[in-house]
């Protein structure tokens, strides 16, 4: 069902329709009846008459008649005696006494044979169209205000329905104007009891979120504060006994490398956590800009191109610029956790391929590495919090928090984009590689999207 | 006059439209676009102008039977589209989709087809009248009558279509499909009885004194189930032939294609 309005007033319409036309069927078989009986009297009324008359035997007599009634009188000898202008000469009505039916002078006539006292032959016939014709008559002064009242009823229906349905468009509205992280209650001022369930729950429902998404964001924001705060202080304590032992010894201990890479790791996660939780789609505060994709996939790589120098990988950026609407903040985390990945796991001097390319009405974003890859049955669960492929014996040896996919797939959700993972165009047979497409809408769509929405509530409501 | 026009015309609306609420209800079900209504309704009606008004040229061909003899072709086309209809539905059930354009075009056709049949035995019944003012008031308003109380009932069938629950709405609509397709085959015997080409037959039986074709409710069962007071042998064999075919057919692609597999995808968003 597209609109209630809509189908209340097809559906009343309809039955209005359907309920009157067939009373009006019924009247007319009723009228129909009605009007049989009363010409029915007429015509023997006319024939009493006509018998109880004292005619002159000697010479015919013609009477002018209006054209819907004839009649003959004829003797008991079988001579005409007296007879409507519109009647023919031959006797009409042959056959047994009372009510028949007959064609003659062009049309078809109900046709009544009397016999009087005296032996008088008396017929009186009167047209059977009149008898429709009133029936119809009658039927049409009743159909008729129909025919002309269905527009208007159709359109009292329209106004009324729209009146019946004007707290739902409150409530609609209401819920249009809310902004994604505004879960203050729903202010609907008296709304009528068929809404009344709706509005309680939906506002239980928003108070509940309200109140989990604080203690979250509590919980982020304090976490944040007391990991960050012993590991910065660990690694500083770390870097100074290194320093003091290289000093003192001139060789760092095997076990403070360690020491230091763990703290590393910890610090890495601690971040990654972080920006998971930040990067919630319900939480993140994003302010929307015309970005371009290319150009910010150049300074991301530029950035982190020690990293992927330090190990021999060949990374190169192809396509060309690409206008999104997105946050700034969330797509550099975005493409920094791709490319993390695709270095983690591309082994030394493989390749990794990023193209930024403008499809109708899409961008897309692509991330090719000649690393490992993923198989088909993993892929639906990389996504998954602290997932890893393969867990920890992973061939690579990569250590990570499995956080990095999870963490793109917000940022994903937050710019309605879709993911989809394959098989590289870099990979190879023992390694096929993964490659990562990111289909954000493109600016033009996003833009013309928002405007669309708008105006269809528009209509919907109007 | 009055009731002669709401009769024929009610007859021919209420075919036309229990096919169009039907293929309409189903276009919901499947969710495609129901703008094909528009191409088929307005190519319906612009035909059975033109058949209406070539209507003597028609019937002189094939020694004065043409009219019947195309009137019969229509109707079995129209069955053989319905069935393809059937059978397509079959295929794009559980979200499957397929052959969906061919669906499409089924559904315009078939109610194209019926539009133009049905309107221009209504077009030629009111031209008749054109002339004779004196009763054009009560053909008329007979006329409106009938196409009130037809496209009411097309309206409140459909909405009674969309409201059964999803899982019967398609096997509900594939039993309507065939006992219209088989009414057709039914009215298809009948014309062609009348152009001669089948032997003309004594009825079989005679139910009108139980359900009078000319009554509201016998229109309804003439038009949902092809219903016939006095049906011929030849008449009531075509029936039963075009119910088992399409049933047959409906039920072997219904069973052959077993239950409807999810499909699975490697997208996220």
């Amino acid at each position: 069902m597209k609109s209630i309005r809509i189908f209340l007033l097809i559906a009343l319409l309809s039955t209005i329709t359907l309920v009157n036309f067939v009373a009006a069927l019924h009247g007319y078989r009723a009228s129909m009846a009605e009007a049989e009986r009363l010409f029915d009297r007429q015509i023997l009324g006319t024939a009493r008459l006509l018998a109880a008359m004292p005619v002159n035997r000697a010479a015919s007599l013609v009477v002018n008649e209006n054209d819907l009634q004839a009649f003959q009188v004829w003797s008991r000898d079988g001579k005409i005696l007296m007879r409507s202008d519109n009647a023919p000469v031959t006797p009409i009505g042959e056959g047994k006494a009372g009510f028949s039916e007959e064609n003659f002078s062009g049309f078809r006539w109900r046709v009544y044979r009397h016999t009087g006292d005296d032996g008088r032959s008396i017929r009186v016939a009167e047209r059977v169209d009149l008898r429709f014709r009133l029936a119809d008559e009658v039927v049409l002064q009743s159909v008729v205000p129909i025919l002309l009242g269905l527009p208007v009823a159709g359109l009292l229906i329209w106004l009324v329905v729209g009146r019946g349905l004007n707290s739902l468009r409150q409530l609609a509205d209401e819920l249009r104007r809310k902004r994604a992280e505004d879960l203050t209650p729903l202010a609907l001022s008296s709304p009528p009891e068929e809404l009344l369930p709706l509005v309680r729950s939906t506002n239980a429902l928003l108070e509940r979120l309200q109140a989990s998404f604080d203690r979250e964001r509590r919980f982020s924001a304090d976490a944040a504060h007391e990991l960050r705060t012993p590991i910065a202080a660990i690694q500083v304590h770390a870097d100074n006994l290194a320093n003091l032992l290289a000093k003192n010894s001139g060789e760092t201990q095997q076990s403070l490398l360690q020491l230091q890479n763990s703290i590393a790791r910890m610090s890495h996660l601690v971040e990654q956590m972080l920006n998971l939780f930040r990067m919630t789609p319900e939480h993140y505060p994003a302010r929307f800009e015309p970005i371009d994709l290319h150009r910010l996939a150049r300074d991301v790589i530029a950035d982190s191109y020690p990293t992927f120098a330090r190990r021999a990988q060949e990374i190169e950026l192809g396509g060309e610029a690409a206008y999104i609407l997105g946050d700034q903040f969330a797509l550099v985390l975005l493409l920094q956790n791709l490319l993390n990945n695709a270095g983690k796991y591309t082994p030394e001097s493989g390749r990794i391929a990023v193209d930024v390319r403008v499809l109708e009405n899409a961008v897309v974003l692509q991330v090719a590495d000649s690393g490992p890859g993923i198989s088909t049955a993993e892929r639906e669960r990389v996504f998954e919090r602290f997932y890893r492929v393969g867990g920890d014996r992973h061939e690579s040896r990569v250590s990570g928090c499995g956080l990095g996919l999870s963490i793109v797939h917000h940022i994903a959700e937050l710019h309605q984009a879709q993911i989809t993972l394959g098989p590289s165009p870099l990979g190879r047979a023992q390694a096929p590689g993964l490659l990562v497409v990111v289909r954000f809408p493109s600016l033009e769509r996003t833009t013309r999207e928002i405007t669309n929405e708008n105006v269809e509530d528009e209509r919907a409501l109007s | 006059m009055l009731l002669t026009s709401v009769i024929l015309v009610l007859r021919e609306v209420l075919e036309a439209a229990l096919l169009l609420s039907i293929l309409l209800a189903m276009t919901h079900y499947l969710g495609l676009k129901s703008r094909w209504i528009f191409i088929a309704l307005t190519g319906g009606i612009l035909g059975s102008i033109a058949y209406g008004a070539a209507i003597g040229a028609v019937s002189e061909t094939f020694d004065g039977m043409g009219q019947e003899l195309l009137n019969a072709a229509m109707q079995f086309a129209i069955y053989g589209l319905l069935l393809l209809i059937g059978i397509l539905l079959i295929n794009n059930r559980g979200g499957r989709q397929q052959y969906r354009a061919l669906l499409q075009w089924c559904m315009v056709f078939a109610v194209a087809l019926a539009t133009l049949r049905e309107g221009s035995e209504v077009f030629v019944y009111m031209i008749a009248f054109r002339h004779q003012s004196d009763l054009l008031q009560s053909v008329l308003s007979g006329a409106l009558i009938g196409a009130g109380i037809g496209f009411s009932i097309g309206a409140l069938f459909y909405y009674l279509l969309v409201g059964l629950p999803q899982r019967r709405r398609l096997l509900v609509a594939l039993v309507l499909l065939t006992l219209v397709a088989a009414g057709l085959c039914l009215q298809a015997t009948q014309l062609l009885e009348q152009a001669d080409w089948l032997p003309a037959q004594t009825p079989l039986w005679d139910t009108s004194a139980l359900l009078s074709e000319n009554s509201l409710m016998g229109q309804l069962c003439y038009a949902l189930l092809g219903y016939e007071a006095t049906p011929t042998p030849i008449a009531v064999a075509a029936y039963v032939l075009g119910l088992l075919l399409m049933a047959f057919l409906l039920s072997a692609t219904w069973f052959r294609r077993g239950l409807p597999e999810r499909e699975s995808s490697n997208e996220f968003a």
